[in-house]
């Protein structure tokens, strides 16, 4: 491998790892930005997901399209519990004090963690790579597999669907009056409570389906989702919480530093993202792309 | 009249003293049950449960039952000695048999020590558990060590036709220590060998893909990884992706138990078969004792799993070598049971054991084999399968 392969391999690497964080970043962020809540819970719905991929694979066999199915219906289904989630539990948790909402949520991860634990055992699990995307070609002499490439492809399409979305569509111009204004939008006649809903149930869709996807990367075991979310937390200060395209940059920035960094730190790839997070704490508090908060 | 009152006394007073002889001897165990490890934590105490119900169910030892007190550590250092700490002081237990990670078991041996409880390591490898300045006369280890495994690795692959090695482990104390142990065996049985690469993700990593291109780049011809458990399905499923083990032609190790039937069942068809690996226990270990296949028998129906954990054995011999003690010292007090447990030998569902009197160490080995797909089970085992008795390489 020369090392202009490698440097490719590396940022193909980099790239994947960003597109993922990105899945799972952009539903945190995005309940931040509008619903004003830290959802500590968010990497239980990625558990979540990944968990319910695995069962309807069970159920379904290792058919050629099995794999697409138990990522769809394990994102539906993930956001149908978050629907329900919202609608009866946080709803009576906005305007409260944030301590409230952060012991909530973090409540939350603790029950469902345990529900899972019921329901799957500690055992590990794992889910093949989809048949089609078994493969990998080689590009500049680095290996990329298939699945690696359809993640790098899905993230900036989701990206892009969802900026078109919240920048074209009635709904997506709720949304974002929501995040600056909520008082003025109820008093408009918007049902604020359901755009919440809907908002929550669209960011743990997103967090679902990351779990479902992330599968044929990596085992299923109790445990996932706490590792998860600080990752996803990293890539929002990076970014700037509530930002939608900080989120992507932040992603972005930190599958590279992660990559690269154990070129120049073998051993300590983790601290270069952590003092990245901490300068970007000290220089602009409010992430690269966010708003300073009133 | 005075005689009856007097015995009618003697037995009121004796009662306490027999209710005292027969309250149970009470034995902690912290170790972990939430969390990746709980993959190992919980079987490995089933495994010691089913010791205990065994032992009860024949009167117990010295007349007394056994009692279990199990929580969970959680993986963590701070935890395990809380836990420890408060299994002695609320709990009263008589004795500690427990913990999971190298980092848990040598923090828990300092609480053994002060409190003067017998501590018996049924999973932990570092070396620094039982070495010569952190030894002290309670803590006994019936796990292997990161020496016996970082030798036995060598000793394998010393016989393959290579020479150019990498390692990747998980930057801590096992990671680090099994990997020092390999390097510097191999380097003695096999002058010629060169180390061309030396990856240290930390633990719990879930992106390997970083780490493998940078290995790959130095074009290795064999691996020895000690990536373990959980950890091992992730790690192997990008490494597979990437193409590794065609790059090395399956001159891959997976210390760490990447062998064990929990590994491979979990993965299935796209576990890397080919690859060796190695394990505590293997349910189709079918060269092995009657005892053993016996064992397999009883933990099976425990477990009520056909193809049970490897790991439950860990619990179970942990408590046999506790309670083999108990009776030669004729007595529960820990000066005793400790000089007891010194160049004890039991035997174990995986044969004889011996725990040294020098490091308090059992020469427990593993079993290792290459990986095979094999028609009468849905996962691929390690076959042939073999017990790499690490005595003759344990100093």
């Amino acid at each position: 491998m020369s090392d202009l392969s490698f440097v490719f391999a590396q940022s193909i690497s980099g790239l994947t790892a960003a597109m993922f964080l990105f899945l799972i970043a952009s539903g945190l962020s995005l309940i931040f930005g509008v619903l004003r809540v830290l959802n500590f819970a968010h990497g239980t719905f990625y558990m979540l997901g990944a968990y319910s991929a695995y069962q309807i694979v069970q159920w379904l066999g290792t058919g050629p399209v099995s794999f697409w199915i138990a990522a769809l219906g394990a994102a539906l289904g993930v956001a149908l519990l978050g629907g329900l989630v919202e609608r009866f539990l946080f709803q009576r948790l906005y305007g409260k004090e944030e301590l409230y909402q952060l012991l909530f949520t973090y409540a939350l991860v603790l029950i469902l963690g345990d529900v899972a634990k019921i329901i799957w055992g500690t055992q590990q699990k794992s889910i093949s790579r989809p048949p089609g995307l078994t493969g990998a070609v080689s590009v500049f002499g680095a290996t990329v597999p298939y699945y690696n490439l359809f993640i790098i492809l899905l993230g900036p399409a989701i990206a892009l669907g969802f900026w078109f979305a919240l920048q074209r569509t009635r709904a997506g111009r709720f949304i974002r009056a929501a995040a600056l204004d909520r008082e003025t939008l109820g008093a408009l006649g918007v049902n604020v409570n359901a755009l919440y809903t809907g908002v929550f149930v669209l960011a743990s869709f997103l967090g679902g389906l990351g779990g479902a996807l992330i599968t044929p990367m990596r085992a299923i075991v109790p445990g996932m989702d706490t590792e998860v979310i600080v990752e996803a937390f990293v890539v929002v200060v990076i970014g700037g919480l509530g930002s939608f395209w900080g989120t992507f940059l932040g992603a972005l920035i930190y599958g590279q530093v992660l990559s690269f960094g154990i070129l120049f730190f073998p051993r300590f790839s983790i601290f270069s993202i952590f003092a990245l997070m901490a300068a970007v704490l000290i220089i602009r508090p409010w992430g690269l792309l966010g708003r300073p908060l009133k | 009249m005075i005689r009856l009152l007097t015995v009618i006394l003697a037995a009121l007073l004796a009662l306490p003293l027999a209710a005292e002889a027969q309250k149970p001897i009470k034995v902690g165990m912290p170790i972990p049950l939430s969390g990746p490890p709980a993959l190992f934590g919980e079987p490995a105490s089933k495994g010691a449960q089913m010791y205990v119900e065994e032992i009860n169910a024949k009167g117990g030892v010295l007349g007394r039952k056994l009692e279990l007190v199990i929580r969970d550590s959680k993986a963590d250092a701070n935890e395990a000695v809380r836990v420890a700490r408060e299994l002695i002081l609320k709990e009263n237990v008589d004795f500690l048999v427990g913990t999971l990670t190298s980092a848990e078991g040598p923090a828990v041996s300092v609480v053994a020590k002060e409190n003067k409880i017998v501590f018996i390591a049924p999973i932990p490898k570092t070396d620094q558990l039982t070495a010569a300045d952190k030894l002290h006369p309670y803590v006994f280890r019936v796990a292997a060590n990161t020496t016996m495994e970082g030798r036995s690795a060598a000793e394998i692959v010393a016989k393959w036709p290579v020479t150019k090695i990498a390692t990747i482990a998980f930057d801590y104390a096992y990671g680090q220590d099994v990997t020092k142990a390999f390097v510097e065996h191999i380097k003695k049985i096999k002058p010629g060998v060169e180390i061309v690469d030396q990856q240290w993700p930390k633990l719990g990593e879930q992106d390997y893909n970083p780490f493998i291109n940078a290995q790959m780049a130095k074009k290795p011809e064999a691996i020895v990884s000690s990536i373990w458990g959980g950890f091992f399905v992730t790690y192997s499923k990008q490494a597979k992706a990437l193409g590794v083990f065609d790059a090395v032609k399956y001159n891959f190790i997976g210390l760490g138990e990447a062998g064990s039937p929990e590994t491979t069942k979990s993965m299935g068809a796209d576990y890397p078969v080919g690859i060796w690996g190695n394990s505590y226990d293997a349910f189709y270990w079918d060269e092995s004792s009657p005892a053993h296949r016996e064992y397999t028998a009883r933990i099976s129906k425990f477990l009520k799993d056909e193809y049970p954990s490897s790991w439950a054995v860990q619990g179970y011999i942990g408590m046999q070598f506790l309670v083999e003690a108990i009776k030669k010292a004729n007595s529960v007090e820990a000066d005793k049971v400790s000089k007891a447990l010194l160049g004890l030998s039991v035997d174990t569902p995986v044969g004889k054991l011996t725990i040294r009197e020098k490091d308090h160490q059992a020469n427990r080995g593993q079993l290792y084999g290459k990986t095979v797909k094999d028609a009468k089970y849905p996962f691929p085992i390690m076959k042939p399968v073999t017990y790499v008795d690490p005595t003759k390489f344990m100093d």
